[in-house]
């Protein structure tokens, strides 16, 4: 497979940079959340390091791959891709591995992974190439059809349960839904029966009429509203983490210096909680380049989705872009105390191979819209 | 950039945009809101859950008689504490304390599992136990330093010095009312801990040690304290009263010299005491001092002009009061008396015609300005006003009539012996006290209580000390005399008020008085509750008065005066101080003298009667001794090391 020299040209450099940026923040930052604890276990202080550079080199050679072939050509596999997902959705209830109280991984020789993750890039392969006839977005056959494709794999996931991710479905399909030139009436009129819809099934499990939502997942959505109503239990992530952000101060205590990182106040601190460490460690200053890093890359996919040569190209741009929004906001505001606490990585810095594919697989889906365009900019 | 064909589609992409840039900037203003502007908050937070303090308490201040002998102080002690997080095997490491401490397994072992940050194990272990808890070098068990009272010799005046709680917090007495003075300032050892609670080897510690508290001198003597000991115990036995106060004071200056109480507890066992039985009734209980309030009813009426050394009464018996009769001790009646005679007759229907002649108001505000009825201001806690209703139509004569002689009253033996103070002092009212000084590393300070005041005239006091001179002298004390001094004072017998009623078989006796009676050094004050067989105080109060006030008088240097009636040789008391026991003992003994050894030292602290006082051959002489103490610092290093 040869790439054409203008290819190389038209590759989003900006992005690729600002997301390579990203990742090397995380590296040391993951070191820096998880070296004393690993060493505590007996682990090399590397080890999650380690592990992040290999999904790191594991992504960047499928990114390769995909930025490769033509993203056109992709429709022809989106069918299977799909329904290869559903399965191996299905598989996770009966196989899986609970982690947390949660189904959500697969041992797939040496690697244990994600089905949630990889349901994502399907999703979104499934949208656009759905999407892409317009009618479909503004009928209300087309439309029922597309939240079917969505509310599948995302009752799966529900099941699992992961509540995180099947919100990324829900804004998954209104950011396609919503570029895809849908009726704002009927925009309306959705968002607003999902918006009582979910009110509704948290009130009914307040009250306990009906067990829509189980009893710590209706904990872990309400406490940050109140952490110290649980301070020991459900708040104490949400308490430690704003302190830890709260006690970073302007320019942060240091890398290495974070004492609710390092003297293991913070909770999972390499993972979900990763942003934490950030502003504690590196301090306003530090979080405010990351959250622009962010907002760049996010800005380059959204530029990207609005140059594509075709509208199937757009859609796939906005949602793997979107895919980076959705996760950026679930999990920074949950550690900023204005979310409710959910188990997201914050792509490219979180520890985590399957969340570091597939935000680069996402990134390579951009990259692959962008290099097709109709015109050289320049 | 490109022409885009599709306007909707690129609009609705620049939506997006604005969308994430919204959030973008309000997450950012979160940001700014959590880590500038409640920066210091979430710091303060951050340091207050990883930093552990454990308080370290300053010493408590010791307690010393007026001659600096130290009745109450404190030594250094440890305290075991675990940090549960830290201890890696609560098992083996509560089978360990448990052998050391001679503790229960269990009670240790549930204290190793609590999830707190850390657990008191022991307090107030000694230097061995702390010394092989240091040894066990065990995780997560540590040792501060704490202190523990010690009496060095003994339960001296227990219910006056009070007693200290486990944690070295003043429960009673003079520790709880000067707590804060005695009490030093806590220090603290600090450390860092993770969120488990373990220790952070090379995180943050400190060590501030606590600093020592103020000292107290008490006006009290450790040896007249003694000697009210023995004659407060000596007269309930022979007497069989169920309880007996002797207080003793310095009338010109209020100084509490003395305050012993039968019977009494052991300080150092104090919680297998009835509280009832560790009360300072010299302050905290009322009682109704009967014929010995003649003498301030005969003080206010000379001081009122309302009777003279001149006047005279006959008693028939009783004295008509509002259609009451008011009759006397004596049924017969004393016949016709001079104003002298009333008082060694101890004549009830004159004192109460007093009252009348002096008018409810007049005779109130006497007694008022003496304090009787309302708090001196002692510094104790718990002081007792007494009972004195002010005058009204509710009140009828026959009530002031009565408390004229001493009863329809209750004042605190303390009042008492303040107003018999007064009478002593030319009038002057110095309100009894315990504390002589407050001593702290800056310098010493005088207790904080009232001035003293005229209560009364000169001249009035003069005449009333007279006149209880006289009552020793020919009257109904007379066995309160003691050779060579004079005595004056007055004997009083109540009955006991028993719900309500007065009781007609349970009485209270007692003496008040002062001497000598031209130059008076000491006031003392002897009650006895329920006293068996003879009660009157003039057969059994008085004698323990002259006992007790024939050896304070030479132990305070009062030189005797006039022939001495005992027919013994006199003696002059060998200064011993400086001696061994042994080589004491002999020289005493060589001139006669019976010997008692008081205190288990080897070193001479006091002698009584004083040395080169004139006393009668063949008198006890008492022989203090020092104690062995127990050292006051400990060798053990701050388990720190900071």
């Amino acid at each position: 497979m040869r790439i054409p020299r203008r290819y190389w040209r038209n590759l989003d450099w900006p992005l690729i940079l600002a997301v390579l940026a990203l990742i090397a923040i995380g590296l040391v930052v993951i070191y820096s959340a998880s070296h004393s604890q690993l060493v505590a276990v007996g682990l090399s202080p590397f080890y999650y390091v380690q592990r992040q550079l290999f999904a790191l080199g594991l992504g960047l050679i499928l990114a390769i791959v995909i930025v490769a072939i033509d993203y056109r050509a992709w429709k022809r596999w989106t069918n299977l891709l799909y329904l290869a997902n559903l399965l191996l959705l299905g598989g996770v209830l009966v196989i899986g591995k609970t982690v947390f109280g949660s189904q959500r991984w697969v041992r797939l020789g040496p690697l244990s992974i994600q089905p949630s993750e990889l349901a994502k890039i399907a999703l979104v392969l499934v949208l656009a190439k759905f999407l892409e006839k317009k009618e479909n977005a503004q009928s209300l056959k087309g439309t029922g059809q597309a939240f079917l494709l969505t509310l599948i794999p995302m009752g799966l996931i529900l099941l699992q349960p992961d509540l995180g991710t099947a919100a990324i479905f829900v804004g998954l399909f209104f950011t396609m839904w919503f570029v895809a030139e849908a009726n704002p009436k009927h925009l309306l009129i959705t968002g607003l029966t999902m918006v009582i819809g979910a009110l509704g099934a948290i009130t009914l499990s307040i009250k306990g009429w009906v067990k829509i939502i189980k009893p710590y997942q209706l904990t872990r959505l309400l406490v940050f509203l109140d952490p110290y109503a649980d301070r020991n239990g459900a708040g104490w992530n949400i308490i430690q983490s704003m302190i830890a952000i709260g006690s970073g101060g302007f320019l942060g205590k240091g890398i290495l210096n974070g004492t609710q990182s390092s003297l293991h106040f913070l909770p999972a601190n390499h993972t979900d909680f990763v942003f934490s460490v950030v502003a504690e460690e590196f301090g306003f200053l530090g979080s405010l380049v990351v959250l622009a890093l962010y907002a760049f890359v996010i800005w380059r996919g959204l530029r990207i989705a609005a140059l594509s040569k075709d509208f199937y190209g757009t859609l796939l741009a906005t949602g793997a872009t979107s895919i980076f929004f959705f996760h950026l906001i679930i999990n920074v505001g949950m550690t900023l105390g204005i979310m409710p606490v959910t188990g997201l990585p914050l792509p490219f810095i979180t520890a985590g191979g399957s969340t570091m594919l597939t935000s680069l697989v996402a990134v390579a889906i951009v990259l692959n819209v962008g290099l097709r365009r109709m015109k050289i900019m320049f | 950039m490109k022409k885009v064909t599709d306007t909707l589609v690129h609009r609705r992409i620049l939506g997006l945009l604005l969308i994430v840039l919204v959030i973008t900037l309000f997450s950012s203003g979160r940001l700014a809101y959590l880590q500038l502007w409640k920066n210091d908050f979430f710091q303060t937070k951050a340091l207050e859950q990883r930093v552990q303090k454990i308080p370290v308490e300053g010493l408590r201040g010791n307690i010393y008689d007026r001659n600096g002998i130290p009745l109450a102080i404190s030594v250094s002690a440890h305290t075991v504490y675990a940090i549960p997080a830290e201890v890696d095997d609560p098992e083996g490491t509560a089978r360990k304390l448990a052998s050391i401490l001679q503790m229960d397994y269990d009670f240790i072992l549930q204290r190793l599992q609590k999830r707190t940050a850390t657990q008191w194990i022991k307090k107030k272990i000694s230097d061995q136990e702390a010394h092989e808890i240091i040894a066990l070098n065990s995780p997560g068990i540590g040792v501060v330093p704490t202190s523990t009272r010690v009496y060095p010799y003994g339960s001296v005046v227990p219910q006056v010095l009070g007693f200290v709680g486990i944690d070295n917090q003043g429960l009673e007495g003079l520790e709880l009312y000067y707590d804060q003075f005695l009490r030093g300032t806590p220090g603290q050892t600090v450390f860092e801990r993770d969120a488990h609670g373990r220790v952070i080897e090379d995180g943050v510690r400190g060590y501030q040690p606590g600093q020592r508290g103020g000292d107290l001198v008490l006006t009290i003597d450790y040896f007249i304290q003694r000697m009210a000991e023995e004659e407060v115990r000596r007269a309930c036995y022979e007497t069989g009263s169920r309880l007996g106060l002797i207080v003793v004071t310095d009338p010109k200056t209020g100084e509490i010299l003395a305050t012993a109480i039968h019977p009494s507890f052991d300080v150092e066992d104090f919680s297998s005491y009835a509280p009832e039985n560790r009360k300072n009734i010299a302050v905290t209980d009322t009682y109704e001092p009967g014929s010995t309030f003649k003498a301030v009813t005969a003080a206010i009426a000379l001081n009122e002009g309302v009777a003279t050394l001149r006047s005279g009464f006959f008693d028939p018996g009783y004295i008509r009061v509002s259609g009451w009769n008011v009759r006397c001790w004596n049924r017969g009646g004393h016949g016709s008396q001079s104003f002298v005679e009333t008082m060694q007759n101890s004549c009830n229907p004159y004192y109460a015609k007093l009252a009348i002649d002096l008018g409810d108001q007049r005779y109130y505000n006497g007694l008022t300005s003496f304090n009787l009825g309302y708090k001196l201001g002692v510094d104790f806690p718990g002081e007792m006003g007494g009972t004195l209703r002010s005058p009204g139509p509710a009140i009828p004569l026959v009530t002031w009539a009565n408390i004229g002689f001493g009863q329809g009253l209750t004042v605190t033996p303390l009042q008492l012996i303040a107003a018999f103070g007064a009478i002593a002092n030319e009038g002057i009212l110095s309100v009894p006290h315990y504390v002589k000084e407050l001593v702290t590393e800056e310098g010493s300070f005088p207790p904080d209580i009232p001035e003293q005041r005229q209560v009364i005239g000169k001249e009035a006091a003069d005449t009333t000390r007279y006149v209880l001179r006289s009552a020793i002298e020919h009257g109904s004390g007379k066995r309160a005399e003691v050779p060579g001094y004079s005595v004056a004072g007055k004997t009083g017998t109540a009955q006991l008020v028993e719900g309500g009623r007065y009781s007609h078989s349970k009485m209270v006796t007692s003496f008040a008085g002062f001497a000598p009676s031209d130059d008076p050094q000491m006031a003392g004050l002897l009650v006895l509750w329920e006293p068996q067989g003879a009660f009157y105080g003039g057969i059994i109060a008085s004698p323990v008065f002259a006992r007790l006030a024939a050896k304070i008088l030479p132990y305070l240097g009062v030189e005797r005066k006039g022939k001495v009636e005992s027919g013994l040789r006199q003696v002059v008391v060998p200064d011993v101080g400086g001696l061994g026991i042994g080589e004491a003992t002999r020289v005493l003994q060589g001139v006669q003298f019976r010997v008692e050894v008081v205190g288990e030292g080897s070193r001479i602290i006091g002698q009584v009667p004083a040395p080169l006082a004139e006393v009668d051959e063949g008198t006890m002489v008492y022989i203090y001794t020092d104690v062995d103490f127990i050292p006051t610092t400990s060798d053990l290093p701050n388990p720190y090391g900071a």
